[in-house]
């Protein structure tokens, strides 16, 4: 198989709980800030667990070109709003046919549906309930013309929009694409991660010993592709490769030796033609529960061989939470971060490594490195498994 | 990119529904026995009956689709509404959070069927479907499985107020569809198109399938038995996306390829 044409990622946009942008993103998470609070924007009173990593300020959709008002649209303009700032996208620096947008969500807009339903909300909304009304919302606000696609592979869409937009670019049906994932903090997803009882009252502490599960954020993540050929200017990485496989083995729980991840990982390096031995470091799934972390460890030793216990490995939920259908977009551009700047963000909380999470988990403060190749990888509800192969620019 | 072959396809329709009004033609929830399904939503149950159709319209059994060589692509608009209204209105208390979530749908089917290849879930209308069609194509070019199966599910009769209020949104009646198509390496020609140019629905089916129009199209394309080229289209909010799909070989019911 020819190895599939590179896709360049120029640039990246993010609205998440530790920054409103990608450069105080990166600066919190190199820092250690948590961006964990009370959440405040609706009522949790009556759920056992009411922390998350809610972003606190979140402005009015600027240039309002008709999208409509909710939460998970704010989410993906403020992110785009931030990628606007570091590419000129608006207005489109080309024929708006030729960009696409694809999005990444677990939630869609949810939340417009419970609020509707709720009598908050006039139930003319209704179609923005819909999980494919962002993105719509978010083409509607950059003008684009172009294809528009959500996927929804549950906590893993992020990395698989990444590699639809890429893609989209491989077949020639867009120039440019816009791409990444979002999801909103709302009383839905906290009552039914409530129900599923795979939150914490503690910290996020992943691959920690005393971990005691996740605790949900909310973020928008975007970024800029282009294929390498075309592309006129800076960039901050490539995407190599994406993986991809069902566990087929439960709805909600992870398949108990990792073999899904496993095979997503080896299909994204291959897709990349890249060996193990070649990864410089693994941002992690690493939410924290105690299934996950044991889990994609053992996978990770399996896909990465002898290799695995050198490379630095990181998970960065422990300040964010778990961001959902943001959280592998975001993961991707900490690692190309890394790769640019030369430093790779430590695991927050992790303080009494698990002697099943025997790898290199990067614990305490920032670490000193410029990784090249990286990898990254994604778990989620119904055994959805992704992998994505990064190299920094 | 090479035409992918259809090896069989699976399709469960509503009937009309008895009283006179705004429809939704629904399925009723398939039987299934075993506590897995116990608390398995009905999109989930009408899956698992469409791949069900879908290997017996291939005189195939479940053995034959097992295996990370099956790719798995799942389509739908709106099918999780069912799910996430149930979860909303009975506040969280009855039904397994799990099921809120499309990824689910797939995964039953992954579940019961022991497909662990590459997979991928669009949420959208007929435009995707035909999308995941030239995706199949794509994964069977590129040597990344041995079959796709395109699963796409859209129920809507626990919605249907809501559809009612919002006449404009779709068109009517809404007819309920569950079905699975296995495609295979096949020879021949693939063309996809799409635009967005806000226009409305313009010419297409009489009814309103969302996402499983293509596939029932495709259906009734077989059924008459007829060969060579066949062009589907589909309509989704402002797009509008054409498929042009030449097979060298056509496929009958009950074929074995």
């Amino acid at each position: 198989m020819a190895a599939p044409e590179r896709i360049a990622i120029a640039a990246a946009g993010a609205v998440t709980p530790i920054g409103p942008d990608l450069e105080t993103f990166w600066s919190g998470l190199v820092t250690g800030v948590s961006g964990i609070s009370q959440i405040e924007r609706f009522d949790v009173s009556d759920l056992k667990v009411q922390r998350g990593g809610e972003v606190k300020k979140l402005g009015r959709i600027k240039d309002w070109c008709g999208v409509p008002d909710c939460r998970a649209t704010r989410l993906l303009v403020a992110a785009a709003d931030d990628l606007c700032a570091q590419a000129a996208l608006r207005p489109l620096p080309l024929d708006p046919a030729r960009v696409g947008v694809v999005v990444g969500t677990a939630l869609g807009g949810v939340e417009e549906g419970e609020r509707a339903l709720a009598g908050d909300r006039p139930s003319r909304r209704f179609p923005d309930a819909l999980y494919d009304g962002p993105g719509h919302d978010l083409a509607r606000w950059l003008g684009a013309r172009g294809p528009v696609i959500t996927v929804s592979t549950a906590c893993a869409s992020g990395s698989t929009a990444l590699a639809v937009g890429a893609d989209l670019l491989r077949r020639d049906e867009a120039d440019l694409v816009v791409a990444g994932g979002y999801d909103a903090l709302c009383r839905f997803v906290l009552r039914g991660f409530n129900a599923l009882r795979s939150l914490t009252r503690d910290e996020v502490r992943p691959f920690d010993r005393r971990r005691t599960g996740l605790l949900l954020g909310e973020a928008g993540a975007l970024a800029l592709l282009v294929r390498e050929r075309d592309l006129r200017g800076p960039r901050l990485g490539t995407l190599l490769g994406y993986g991809s496989a069902s566990d087929g083995f439960h709805i909600a729980a992870p398949q108990s030796e990792g073999r899904g991840l496993e095979r997503a990982v080896r299909a994204a390096l291959a897709d990349a033609g890249i060996a193990p031995g070649d990864v410089d470091f693994v941002s992690a799934h690493g939410t924290a529960t105690l299934l996950n972390d044991r889990i994609e460890t053992s996978a990770l030793k399996r896909a990465l061989g002898a290799r695995a216990h050198d490379i630095p490995i990181n998970s960065i939920k422990g300040g964010l939470g778990h961001t959902m259908g943001a959280a592998a977009a975001l993961e991707a551009f900490m690692c190309l971060l890394a790769a640019q700047r030369g430093l790779i963000p430590p695991t927050l909380h992790l303080e009494e490594p698990d002697p099943e999470c025997d790898l290199d988990y990067v614990p305490g403060r920032a670490r000193p490195g410029r990784p090249r190749i990286m990898l990254s990888t994604s778990m989620g509800f119904g055994g959805c498994n992704g992998a994505i192969v990064l190299e920094g620019a | 990119m090479g035409a992918p072959h259809v090896r069989a396809l699976g399709i469960l329709s509503g009937r009309p529904a008895p009283a006179p009004g705004p429809a939704v033609w629904a399925l009723p929830r398939p039987e299934r026995t075993g506590d897995r399904f116990r608390r398995a939503t009905r999109e989930c149950l009408l899956a698992l009956a469409a791949v069900d159709a879908m290997l017996e319209d291939g005189r195939a059994t479940r053995e034959a689709i097992a295996g990370d060589g099956t790719a798995l692509l799942y389509v739908t608009a709106a099918a999780y509404g069912a799910s996430n209204r149930e979860f909303i209105e009975r506040r969280g208390g009855v039904m397994h959070f799990a099921y809120t979530a499309p990824a689910v749908v797939p995964a039953e089917v992954a579940i019961e069927f022991g497909v662990t290849g590459a997979y991928g879930i669009l949420i959208g209308g007929a435009p995707s479907t035909l999308r995941a069609i030239r995706q199949a194509g794509q994964l069977l070019d590129e040597g990344r499985c041995d079959r796709v199966l395109l699963l796409v599910v859209e129920i809507f009769e626990e919605c249907a107020d809501l559809y009612t209020r919002h006449r404009r949104f779709t068109k009517w009646p809404l007819v309920e569809t569950a079905a699975c198509l296995w495609l295979e390496r096949g020879v021949g020609d693939l063309r996809f198109e799409s635009r967005r140019d806000g226009s409305g629905a313009g010419p297409g089916r009489a009814d309103e399938r969302l996402a499983a129009g293509p596939l029932a199209d495709l259906r009734e394309w077989l059924d008459r038995g007829a060969a060579g080229a066949l062009e589907l289209s589909g309509h989704w909010r402002d797009e509008h996306a054409r498929l042009q799909w030449s097979m060298a070989r056509s496929h009958a019911r009950g074929s074995v390829a």
